[in-house]
């Protein structure tokens, strides 16, 4: 055999054929023959390689680089170019996913830096079907030390000694089985693999088999030595073609070199190894009916004791262990129980293969060291979401297992610690799911799925999955009732307690984990016959309009817009939301992040529409009103003229209330006016809102401060019969660092604030503003505008875990803020009184924290100072007059609790609403929550709800759901340019033109519509 | 089946080992040296292509199968393209400069080959490289 | 078309009875040998695209299994199937991956172009459908496999363009019979 100047390692697995390997292959030979380069250029096909998602593959040696995404026409110039001259080709290598920088080398790629490949790494390297290049990379070595130097109790115990666990999910000691089967009485044994790889979601068993066989076949030699097997099973799969085929080529070259039969290696030791191919039943991947299915009979579990080590296939003792442990076995007897320990932790030791996929970059199989935390493995080593949207949860275990919620980014992968969580590792199937998911729906899939799965044998199993089944479909469908999440708790822990097997005994698992962490999903499709996620297609009219807090029906005033019937738009947003104008200007605009138009190019600008809908107004309409003489008897206090108190008392005017607005300011607004800067909302804007509210009988009186003016008493004494607390989020937090206290350190609501309402504030020359949220980059672009030459934000996390709108962040870099990442402040620096400068500390990114983000840690030895003469504090806001509803019930984060359905407190009487119960949030949340209590205060007042503004009607524009979507881009947003911005309050974003308009509501795909 | 592919014992067992390890070898990450010829504009136009063809056909023609060569973009001595770095396993980079086809045979064969620096050509030595 | 079929059919009695034939010749070699059942099944419906009760009889009576056994696991495994099906069988993987992507939508799409539910053949008994749980092609999701052959990242707006060259493959060799 000559030896060839490269090599070329072809990924030929189910995955890579799929997308087209096999044309890809013949290409690359045609190339190669016309180049004369066929006998210097070898080809090893190679099993699957696991980066699945970017297949066709190959690895070009020497060096390896990485190709991917390939196709047949790609491979003249790959020829030409690499394999020819040397010059690798670019364009086809694997590119960072957020940098964008190529990556040549296979052994670089994050995705495969970041793995511990021991099981795995044969897998892209030898040909599948090639014994000698499995031999050739020291297979069999660990069979050979078993065979000719090791007794099988000392096999067992260098087994022991590594800690090695079943990898197929219970994590059994491996040892114990194999020693228990030992002992067993009969001379007639059985080794058995089971690759019945039926969890939906995992495929490292095939990527094993169809890459390495050989590594499977030579643990299952090992362990029969150990058991005084002769006889071996594997059970695979039908749904695994490819696999099945490597595995029985594997065994007749076993047999062919005298690996399998009789006189092994020239002992006296003999084994068979036989295939059995199931027949599509999950249940088969339980280990009694698997042994059954191989009996040829029904696969029916059946109860333990005896169990399998006893009386196993045919009655006899028998052992089964799953395709990724036997494939451990070897590495074990060829390296040693110290190396094999040398990762994962000391109850989990070695590696663990998990199939990544779902809402991930980098979707494929992953081998880590047993116990690295599940942030690390979904975005160090998977790359994150895609698209830029939020981790939700991660579903590991299968059918069997549970969720993983962003709070337990942080956990170690292990056996325990998963249990723990109410989860199991399962066989390692690990799905990503991102704020698209419903929870509920999840749960229904996998219900669905155990109970088509079900063999039907035991009745819990049978019988108590199609009622949990029943009423999970029902919720999903929007008929979910009070009680049918206690219902489902006490079902599916019957069902555990009293199910035949396995699969019965953690089919509810999905569900009660999804309970556990997820039961505010369940309760929004319960009594707000709402999914968050905008899944469920019964209770989702349009994705957009879901995001929208305030409901607001987006599709039917973008169409309206479309056919230039303004007013009629306008009207349809103020049914849900009187605050267009506002909206139009500051809402971080949910619905544009849901938008389906974003699959085909961009979302559509709904944001920019409302813009100019808005603007197309000149005397401001009023909405329907609803007079009642018996409401407009009932006296309702509203505490605070945000835009919760605002909507609130919007909503109460529409069913016939008059309610009185106390606001302690000077002028009506909350934050709108106080915080939110004049340039990104203008004052008349927000005054024209309030005025429509003020003219449907509400009455706003300024400067009346609870707790100072009137209190919750003297209300009461009042003959008020209901109060709304819009108290809002406004107090400033303490930064808690020496030298806080004194001139130069302001809060950032405060210093806004001031300059808002006063018109004026003093600004120092150079500024320091510390904190990431919205409030810290309203007061740093403020501060510049007020003649501060240089701003700084400091931050101690980095820059996209910032909880500012990332248009404001990037706007505020335009006109010259300047962001430090990853700082924090450890002093107030001060000459005598004077401030002159900040004490800070470099921060560098941990583990992941209960928020779901990377932990900032300080950096030793980092400290340095910067000079200001100003620090503004921006890093967090408190409930505001805390004192004066002392009697109420708060949340575990210290707001108003209060009734998410109708914003009831615990005093019947009192309702709440927008910042005050759910800390800082945005202007359509408030709405929604003034909305919310509007309706809870009818509730209470007139016994019934009113709220005739909540049923959506099918707008009556023209649509023709056959026609091809309109194909032209999203509209631009105009700005005006960052040096006309300087030392004024001019508002900075534009308006699209009519035109642009009309073509931008075009855009929309109706989601909505239904024939 | 042919009974001469039976391996009856661990010995005939690690004599196949090491006989297609060494066919296999080329895909192992280890090196003996590594010869990056550096592609940038400039390179390509003062000839780094055939450079780099001199490069590999004295590879191929040594049948060394422990040796890598590869190319890289510009490594910013515009002035002495053609430039090639060459780095022996535990030895420091050499940086040869104004190169053609028979200078970096010689390279190749001296240095590479049998580990003896051409100072000819040195453009600089160590970390520099 | 009638003639056609009139063929086809023709020709279908003359094969099963020479399939059940060749039938008789595995059900021989698999006599007396443990766990024989499951294999035999699965080769009798590779011969004959799905278990007719005559296959079920003399699996019953050549294995010397009681029918009802026969039966009972025919009915307890997915895969065999007691009624004719198509030439190409169209699984559809809902595995988590495949639904978390959509497959969903892509099943409703073949289930609207062949006018069949799940579970069904086509009148031209070209193809069958079926629902899988994971082909472990998570990659490609959503994925559907049309015999042995997984096809990656279906859109249902492409499931017409999928399916096209297996009714080709049909159409050429109906020529063949009829030439």
């Amino acid at each position: 055999m000559t030896t060839q100047r490269m090599h070329i390692g072809m990924c030929l697995g189910t995955s890579c054929i799929a997308s087209g390997a096999i044309e890809v292959r013949d290409a690359l030979l045609r190339e190669l023959a016309k180049n004369g380069l066929k006998d210097k250029v070898d080809i090893v096909q190679t099993g699957c390689n696991g980066f699945c998602a970017n297949g066709p593959i190959m690895v070009v040696y020497p060096g390896g680089f990485f190709y991917q995404k390939l196709c047949a026409a790609d491979m003249a110039e790959l020829t030409q170019e690499h394999l020819l001259k040397g010059r690798p080709v670019e364009r086809l290598m694997f590119r960072h996913p957020k940098t964008h920088q190529v990556i040549p080398l296979f052994k670089d790629i994050p995705f495969f830096a970041r793995q511990e490949l021991r099981v795995l790494a044969n897998k892209g390297h030898i040909a599948a079907e090639r014994i000698e290049e499995y031999i050739g990379r020291e297979g069999y070595e660990g069979a050979a030390r078993a065979l000719t130097e090791m007794s099988p109790e000392a096999i067992i115990a260098e087994v022991e000694k590594a800690g090695l666990r079943g990898r197929g999910g219970a994590g059994f000691p491996t040892a114990i089985k194999w020693k228990l089967c030992r002992a067993a009485a009969g001379d007639r044994k059985f080794i058995l693999c089971n690759a019945d790889e039926g969890d939906p979601g995992a495929f490292m068993d095939r990527s094993v088999l169809e890459s390495d066989p050989h590594a499977v076949i030579e643990g299952m030699i090992i362990a029969a030595k150990a058991i005084g097997a002769r006889e071996g099973w594997v059970y695979c799969r039908a749904e695994y073609p490819l696999a099945l085929e490597r595995l029985r080529t594997a065994i007749a070259q076993c047999h062919e070199y005298g690996l399998l039969g009789e006189r092994i290696l020239g002992t006296d030791f003999c084994l068979d190894i036989r295939v059995a191919e199931g027949s599509g039943a999950f249940v088969c991947g339980e280990e009694t009916a698997l042994m059954r299915s191989i009996e040829g009979k029904r696969g029916e579990p059946r109860p333990r004791p005896p169990f399998p080590a006893d009386r196993g296939l045919w009655d006899r003792p028998s052992v089964l262990n799953n395709v990724e442990t036997f494939a451990n076995v070897p590495l074990i007897l060829r390296h040693g129980a110290d190396w094999f320990r040398s990762v994962g932790t000391r109850t989990n030791p070695g590696t663990k293969i998990f199939a990544l996929t779902g809402k991930v970059n980098n979707i494929g199989l992953v081998e880590v060291p047993m116990g690295m935390s599940l942030g690390e493995i979904v975005f160090d080593i998977g790359g994150g979401i895609p698209n830029g949207k939020q981790f939700k949860a991660a579903q590991i275990g299968g059918p069997s297992g549970g969720c993983i919620p962003l709070s337990h980014l942080d956990i170690p992968v292990d056996y325990e610690s998963l249990t723990e969580i109410g989860a199991i590792m399962g066989s390692g199937g690990l799905i990503v799911m991102d704020e698209d998911s419903c929870m509920v729906d999840m749960a229904r899939f996998f219900l669905e799925f155990t109970q088509e799965e079900s063999c039907g044998k035991c009745p819990p199993c049978r019988i108590g999955t199609k009622r949990m089944l029943e009423i999970v479909t029902r919720i999903c469908e929007g008929q979910g009732e009070e009680g049918d999440i206690e219902r489902l708790i006490e079902l599916g822990e019957t069902i555990k307690d009293t199910a035949l097997c396995g699969l019965g005994q953690t089919a509810p698992n999905p569900v009660l984990s999804t309970i556990r962490h997820f039961r505010h999903e369940y309760e929004a499709h319960i009594r707000d016959k709402r999914c968050p996620a905008g899944v469920c297609t019964a209770l989702v009219r349009a994705p957009c309009q879901n995001a929208c807090p305030a409901g607001v029906d987006v599709p039917g005033y973008v169409s309206l817009i479309g056919e230039k019937r303004y007013a009629e738009a306008l009207a349809l947003h103020r049914n849900r939301n009187p605050l267009p104008g506002v909206c139009s200007r500051v809402c971080f605009h949910p619905c544009e992040g849901k938008c389906r138009r974003h699959t085909l190019d961009e979302a559509v600008s709904v944001r920019g529409l409302k813009r100019f809908m808005a603007d197309q107004e000149v005397v401001t309409q009023l909405p329907e009103i609803r007079e009642s003489a018996a409401n407009a008897a009932r006296k309702v206090a509203i505490v605070g003229a945000g835009p919760a108190g605002l909507a609130c008392a919007y909503f109460l005017a529409r069913l016939g209330y008059r309610p009185d607005v106390f606001e302690a300011e000077s002028q009506p607004g909350g934050m709108l006016v106080q915080a939110i800067p004049a340039y990104r909302l203008p004052r008349e804007v927000l005054a024209r809102e309030v005025g429509m509210i003020e003219r449907l009988g509400v009455d706003i009186r300024t400067g009346r401060r609870l707790g100072r003016d009137f209190s919750l008493e003297s209300l009461r004494a009042d003959g008020y019969q209901a109060v709304f607390l819009g108290l809002g989020c406004c107090q400033g937090t303490r930064l808690g660092i020496p030298g806080e206290d004194g001139p130069g350190v302001c809060e950032a609501i405060d210093f806004l604030r001031g300059f808002n309402l006063e018109g004026a504030r003093e600004v120092g020359r150079s500024v320091a503003v510390i904190g990431g949220g919205n409030a810290a980059v309203d007061a740093a672009r403020t501060a510049l505008r007020l003649g501060a030459k240089e701003v700084t934000v400091l931050y101690r996390r980095s820059q996209d875990q910032m909880p500012a709108f990332a248009e404001e962040v990037e706007a505020a870099s335009e006109e010259g803020v300047v962001f430090e990442m990853l700082v924090a402040p450890l002093e107030i620096l001060r000459d005598g009184d004077e401030l002159r400068g900040v004490k800070c500390q470099r921060m560098q990114l941990g583990g992941f924290d209960r928020s779901g983000r990377k932990r900032p840690v300080a950096v030793e030895g980092s400290q340095f100072e910067i000079a200001v003469d100003q620090v503004i504090a921006a890093i967090g806001q408190q409930l505001a007059g805390a004192d004066c509803v002392s009697e109420l019930r708060r949340s575990r984060r210290d707001f108003l609790l209060a009734d998410p359905m109708t914003g009831q407190t615990s005093a019947p009487w009192i309702f709440a609403g927008g910042d005050a119960c759910t800390g800082p949030a945005s202007v359509p949340e408030a709405v929604a929550g003034g909305e919310r209590a509007a309706v809870g205060i009818d509730l209470h007042l007139s016994g019934k709800a009113h709220a005739f503004w909540r049923e959506d009607a099918q707008p009556d524009t023209l649509f023709d759901p056959e026609a091809d979507p309109v194909a032209y881009p999203r509209a631009a947003c105009r700005c005006i340019p960052a040096d006309r911005r300087q030392g004024n309050f001019k508002e900075v974003e534009g308006v699209m033109s009519e035109a642009e308009a009309l073509r931008e509501a075009k855009r929309c795909l109706r989601c909505d519509y239904r024939e | 089946m042919s009974d001469d592919k039976k391996i009856t014992s661990v010995e005939k067992l690690r004599e196949l080992k090491s006989r297609v390890k060494r066919e296999i070898s080329l895909r192992e990450d280890g090196y003996q040296a590594c010869v990056t010829v550096h592609m940038g504009t400039c390179g390509i136009a003062s000839g780094a292509p055939e450079v780099l063809d001199a490069v590999l056909d004295e590879l191929e023609f040594s049948g060394r199968t422990d040796i890598r060569v590869t190319t890289s973009g510009c490594i910013g001595v515009c002035s002495r393209e053609p430039v090639m770095t060459v780095e022996l396993l535990d030895e420091k980079k050499v940086l040869y400069g104004d190169l053609d086809p028979d200078k970096a045979r010689q390279v190749f064969r001296d240095h590479v080959l049998e580990g003896k620096v051409v100072p000819r050509y040195v453009v600089t030595l160590g970390d520099g490289a | 078309m009638c003639a056609d079929a009139a063929i086809r059919c023709q020709e279908g009695e003359v094969d099963e009875a020479e399939l059940l034939r060749r039938l008789d010749e595995v059900v021989r070699d698999y006599r007396g040998k443990p766990g024989a059942l499951i294999p035999v099944l699965q080769i009798a419906q590779g011969i004959l695209g799905y278990l007719p009760v005559e296959a079920l009889k003399r699996i019953s009576l050549g294995l010397q299994v009681p029918y009802s056994e026969v039966a009972g696991v025919v009915g307890f495994y997915s895969y065999f199937s007691t009624i004719p099906r198509g030439k190409h069988v169209i699984r559809v993987c809902l595995g988590t991956a495949c639904y978390v992507r959509g497959g969903k939508d892509v099943l409703e799409a073949i289930k609207h172009e062949l006018e069949i539910d799940v579970g069904g053949t086509t009148e031209d008994r070209v193809f069958s459908l079926e629902v899988a749980r994971c082909f472990g092609a998570c990659g490609l999701a959503p994925a559907v496999m049309v015999d042995k052959t997984v096809h990656k990242r279906v859109r249902p707006m492409k499931i017409r363009q999928l399916l096209a060259p297996y009714y080709e493959m049909e159409s050429m060799q109906e020529e063949r019979h009829v030439g």
